[in-house]
């Protein structure tokens, strides 16, 4: 997993002192160069590779073997970028993913915004592992909802897909009403600091022409907010890759292939090995 | 309350590498948490079959689980069939 | 110092301090357990974990008699067994998926719990009413010892504000004990206010002594 790309920070909120913050337990500093281009350096001045991509700065303490994903629907050019800005959370940045990949939730913490009872039902959906991008992807997923976007008007039947193009990053597309046929994309991008604190940057390219910038910041914020309290009360604190003190359902299937690549792997930071 | 589905009863054959002495526990364990009966247990190399018998909701449940399983196994597939019931 | 000596109950709460369709965290001897009570005013408890994915049970929301986990909506009933299951409404959840349940009584004002099958009634505490739970970030010698009281079976017995007192206290965490202060039964509103301001004294003094043997 050290071999994999983080983001550590926004393009647009590099300054030249920088912002001193943690990967993988190790201090590093971002910061804008004399170019103006952006710099990772580690406390004992090595400096790390880098990537400009979706509004963020990642690095890799390692040497990635492959470049940062990419998200092709997001280069339309009248998409609307958002920079959502960094959330602190206290849980692995493996269930901060798991967690963005479920959609049962809705109803319960995202209550008359994402889902609503008594539509709790997840009907089947299909999850496989792309073998050739080596990316997990989850499709036909459905779900109800009174509100889906923020230029929503009433509740409909939004179709989404998942898809997760490295160990601690999302992405998330969703059926976008005032373009039929075009999907929403909304991101999520988790600096894992530590085993169990990470920094998460949502990051959105949406078709909305009408909705404020700020508006759609603060949507995105709340959802996310309302994460984070479930995130930093589940036990155990690691993501386990056992789930033999769960229950998991077909619902979960999504997160199930998820834990499933990530063991494949060998991804185990932030993870629970035994079921505890 | 619902009217409880019928119950079904199924063969899963877990494929992969299965053959760590804790994976059967584990599946006994686990159907037991989902309120399965799982019996007539047969390992092989590479594979392992169970019987499991209950809501089918559950079985797929436990078809979700036992994809991931105990950390010392890779379960690469999991094939299923229906199990007539001898009358 | 023995808090809990022979009896299996334990004592986590006071009666008001979980109204009807509360549920509250607590520590049961180190494991981490939710407290709740129905609509109908039964009190219940179970592990603090649902058996789905992990979520703190003390976060969800009771709903008539019974406990919802905030994460998935899974329903548990007094029994501690899952009723339902939202993501897949036709299922009628087997038994053995379950939070743990745990025996519980309500008596005197106090809400005790037990971890194992117990035949006996908590103990009595006669003469006694509730009158607060306080969280101390002190050890329980350090609440004995600035209480100037004596220690009983399941706490300390004290004289304040010329007023015979008793205070459960339990264990919640290192540096966290919870007290459940109880006074005797004639105790006027007024003598009540008086003890409750030097509860406060005590506590000043439990918790710097604490912090002091921390440093140490």
């Amino acid at each position: 997993m050290i071999d994999a790309w983080y983001p550590v920070g926004l393009i647009s909120g590099l300054t030249r002192e920088g912002r001193e913050t943690l990967l993988m337990e190790q201090p590093i500093t971002v910061r804008a160069g004399k170019t103006g281009k952006p710099e990772v350096v580690t406390a004992d001045g090595r400096s790390l590779p880098i990537v400009e991509r979706f509004g963020h700065v990642w690095t890799s303490l390692g040497t990635p073997e492959k470049d940062l994903f990419t998200i092709p629907e997001a280069d339309h050019p009248e998409r609307v970028l958002v920079d959502v800005g960094v959330v602190r959370v206290k849980c692995s940045p493996l269930r901060a993913v798991e967690n963005f990949l479920d959609i049962a939730h809705f109803p319960f913490v995202h209550t008359d915004i994402l889902g609503a009872e008594p539509h709790t039902e997840v009907e089947k959906y299909d999850v496989k592992i792309r073998e050739e991008e080596d990316e997990v992807w989850a499709t036909k997923v459905k779900f109800f909802q009174p509100q889906a976007a923020k230029s929503a008007e009433e509740g409909i039947t939004t179709e989404y897909m998942y898809r997760v193009p490295s160990p601690t990053s999302s992405v998330l597309y969703k059926t976008c009403p005032p373009r039929p046929g075009e999907w929403d994309v909304i991101c999520l991008f988790v600096q894992p600091l530590t085993e169990t604190l990470c920094d998460v940057w949502p990051w959105m390219a949406l078709f909305d022409e009408d909705t404020s910038m700020t508006d759609l910041i603060h949507f995105q914020q709340l959802i996310f907010l309302q994460d984070r309290s479930i995130l930093e009360n589940q036990i155990p604190a690691r993501l386990p890759l056992d789930p033999g003190m769960e229950t998991p359902t077909r619902a979960d299937l999504t997160s199930i292939a998820y834990r499933r690549w990530l063991k494949q792997h060998g991804y185990t930071y932030g993870a629970e090995l035994v079921a505890q | 309350m619902p009217d409880l589905m019928p119950p079904r009863r199924e063969r899963l054959e877990i494929l992969g590498e299965v053959n760590s002495p804790s994976f059967v526990p584990w599946i006994k364990r686990h159907s037991g948490r989902l309120g399965l009966e799982a019996s007539a247990f047969s390992v092989a190399p590479g594979r392992i079959g169970v019987t499991v018998a209950g809501q089918p909701d559950l079985i797929d449940a436990l078809e979700v689980g036992c994809l991931l399983g105990p950390i010392d196994v890779w379960v690469s597939a999991i094939d299923r069939a229906p199990v007539a019931d001898l009358i | 110092m023995r808090l809990n000596a022979s009896s299996p109950w334990i004592p986590l709460a006071l009666s008001g301090d979980i109204p009807n369709g509360t549920v509250i965290p607590a520590t049961l001897c180190s494991k981490p357990i939710a407290i709740w009570r129905s609509q109908s005013g039964q009190v219940n408890a179970n592990g603090n974990r649902c058996p789905h994915r992990g979520m703190r049970l003390s976060h969800g929301f009771v709903r008539g008699e019974t406990l919802s986990c905030i994460y998935h909506g899974w329903r548990f009933g007094q029994d501690g067994a899952c009723q339902h299951i939202p993501a897949h409404p036709d299922v009628v959840p087997p038994a053995s998926i379950n939070c743990g349940p745990l025996q519980v009584a309500e008596q005197d004002g106090v809400i005790w719990v037990a971890e194992d099958q117990v035949e006996s009634q908590p103990p009595r505490l006669d003469g006694l009413k509730p009158l607060r739970s306080l969280v101390f970030c002190a050890e329980p010698e350090a609440i004995l010892t600035a209480s100037g009281g004596t220690e009983v079976d399941l706490g300390v017995e004290a004289t304040l504000a010329g007023t015979r007192i008793c205070l459960l206290l339990q264990g919640q965490a290192p540096a966290e004990t919870l007290c459940l202060v109880l006074v005797d039964q004639a105790t006027s509103p007024k003598a009540c206010a008086e003890i409750s301001r030097a509860l406060e004294g005590i506590r000043r003094r439990a918790e710097g002594e604490t912090e002091k043997r921390g440093a140490a």
